[in-house]
């Protein structure tokens, strides 16, 4: 699954606006994570319309990059970073998604992906 | 014609300054009062000139706002005016004679840097008061290049324009040409596939090597750095050549001279300083030994291109956009300098120096680039910390970088307002 990151500046309104773009081109937002430092921060997220999302965020001068996640059940979260820790895969961030699910980024998604398969687990990539 | 020898070029410097200094006493009440004390006789040659007190911004002002003319009213047949920030503008004014040279200076710029008859040349300075939109225009149109006079603004027409008569040399500020490049982006033309700018012809605001080579991998094939001021009649003082090592001062016209801004005392070649220059040529009002307050080097060593003017070295900054912050001078060239060189960054800043207490502050506001490289927080924070030592390496002094969103520095037409100083505005300074 493709996410977009989005630099906004920690202020207030700057989130608001954001998703105000996204809900005047009618693109939902599945998953949503926030991490922060200082004055600035990337906002993650999932949507339904990828490439429609790019477009309409970037000619609202928004500076957008994408990057390959995987979503699990959230169920099944401890099992997955226990296989994932033993085999020596990191997961850099997660944030939770509705229906009961989990966006992870990790640092070597092929071993991921081979992992998850071997032993049975859904995930969405 | 100016393609003349070392020693041409001081026997006829030494001839014209006998000549300025004798007309300058003669004609201007100005001059009389400051050469009053001076046997005149005695100004034979470049080194006697600093026998001479200097003319600076403040002795136009008070003489505002036409002190400094040298020749009956009636001969004037144009003025220009330099934007005063504070107070009275600097009126200058030209004699036909003045405007004859100054198309002339403007012409060999151009021709030096290869532009030809069979160029489109589009003169995106401002028209009118400013000098840089008509000094160009005269210029270009004697050389029989083909204006198109846009003037500033209208950038999505000015872009139209560049496509549709195929423009090949643009003339505008450095700032204003980063923004062109940004602007044709977004309209979906790549100025480098879709247009045919083989030269750019940029000034009137300080810039960096970086800045030239994002000018010329978004913009265009050559960007050339030019040097004037309306007191010295406009664009048109110096220019690089091909070579790109700095910018060759037509010395037939002027004497630039490089002194310490503090002691007025007259450096050596290769030594950086405030740029002192005597104009030769100019009938209406001359200036001698006037303070630019722009800070640079006189290099003489030969230029491969075989021109046997002096060189000055890229402007670092002028005295007063200089900061001095807890004490260390800063020139936004310096910034500007380092921010060009990081990736995941636009050329878009701005400087901020403020005061907490006692402690003055100096902030850097900078844009991430619209495809910014990670979607890790991590590397941005690292990004920034980098940027903030090399700052502090090449200033001296802490530095706090803020990231901003992309398009939120305000972006400009002409020079860009690039320093806030708010202890200034204050009231603190």
């Amino acid at each position: 699954m493709r996410q977009l990151s989005i630099f906004l500046e920690n202020r207030p309104g700057r989130l608001a606006n954001l998703l105000k773009v996204l809900e005047e081109n009618e693109i939902k937002v599945l998953a949503m994570g926030i991490a922060e430092a200082g004055n600035y921060g990337i906002v993650r997220i999932i949507i339904d319309k990828f490439e429609k999302a790019i477009e309409v965020l970037r000619n609202a001068n928004m500076a957008v990059n994408q990057a390959d996640v995987i979503i699990i059940d959230l169920d099944r979260l401890a099992e997955v970073a226990k296989l994932f820790g033993e085999m020596g895969i990191n997961i850099d961030y997660a944030y939770t998604m509705n229906d009961n699910k989990v966006v992870l980024k990790v640092d070597n998604e092929i071993n991921a992906i081979n992992i998850l398969n071997n032993k049975g687990i859904k995930f969405i990539v | 014609m100016y393609k003349l020898s070392k020693q041409e070029i001081i026997e006829l410097q030494n001839k014209r300054l006998r000549a300025i200094i004798k007309y300058a006493y003669e004609n201007s009440s100005f001059y009389r009062r400051k050469l009053s004390k001076i046997d005149i006789d005695n100004i034979r040659t470049k080194e006697d000139l600093k026998k001479i007190p200097f003319t600076t911004k403040d002795d136009v002002r008070d003489n505002y706002p036409l002190g400094l003319l040298a020749v009956d009213f009636s001969k004037i047949i144009r003025f220009h005016a330099s934007s005063g920030t504070t107070g009275n503008p600097t009126i200058v004014a030209y004699t036909k004679k003045d405007l004859e040279n100054w198309t002339e200076l403007c012409a060999r710029c151009l021709e030096l840097v290869g532009v030809t008859s069979n160029d489109i040349i589009q003169i995106a300075y401002g028209y009118g008061l400013f000098t840089g939109g008509l000094g160009f225009h005269y210029g270009a149109e004697k050389i029989g290049a083909k204006v198109i006079p846009t003037s500033t603004g209208n950038t999505k027409r000015q872009i139209k324009l560049m496509k549709d008569l195929g423009t090949t040399v643009i003339c505008c500020t450095p700032s204003y040409g980063l923004y062109l490049a940004e602007t044709a982006k977004e309209e979906n033309i790549d100025p480098k596939k879709d247009l045919k700018l083989r030269i750019g012809v940029f000034g009137a605001e300080p810039w960096s090597e970086n800045t030239r080579k994002k000018l010329e991998e978004n913009l265009v094939e050559n960007a050339y750095d030019i040097y004037g001021m309306a007191e010295l009649t406009g664009p048109g003082v110096a220019i690089e050549c091909k070579y790109k090592n700095g910018l060759h001062v037509w010395e037939d016209y002027f004497i630039v001279e490089i002194i310490d801004p503090n002691t007025g005392e007259v450096l050596e070649p290769g030594e950086k300083g405030e740029m002192v220059i005597t104009t030769l040529m100019k009938e209406g009002m001359p200036f001698i030994r006037y303070r630019t307050r722009d800070i640079t080097i006189l290099e003489d060593d030969p230029c491969d291109c075989g021109l046997n003017y002096a060189r000055i070295m890229r402007i670092l900054g002028r005295t007063d956009d200089m900061l001095k912050i807890r004490g260390i001078c800063v020139f936004p060239s310096q910034i500007e300098e380092i921010i060009l060189k990081t990736n995941g960054l636009s050329p878009h800043y701005q400087i901020i120096a403020d005061r907490e207490g006692v402690m003055d502050k100096l902030i850097v506001r900078v844009e991430v680039a619209e495809n910014f490289k990670t979607d890790k927080l991590t590397e941005l924070v690292m990004l920034q910390r980098k940027l903030e030592e090399e700052l502090k390496d090449s200033l001296g002094i802490d530095t706090v970088i803020e990231l901003v969103e992309p398009k939120k520095i305000p972006r400009s037409e002409g020079k860009a307002q690039r320093i806030i100083d708010l202890r200034k505005i204050k009231g603190l300074l």
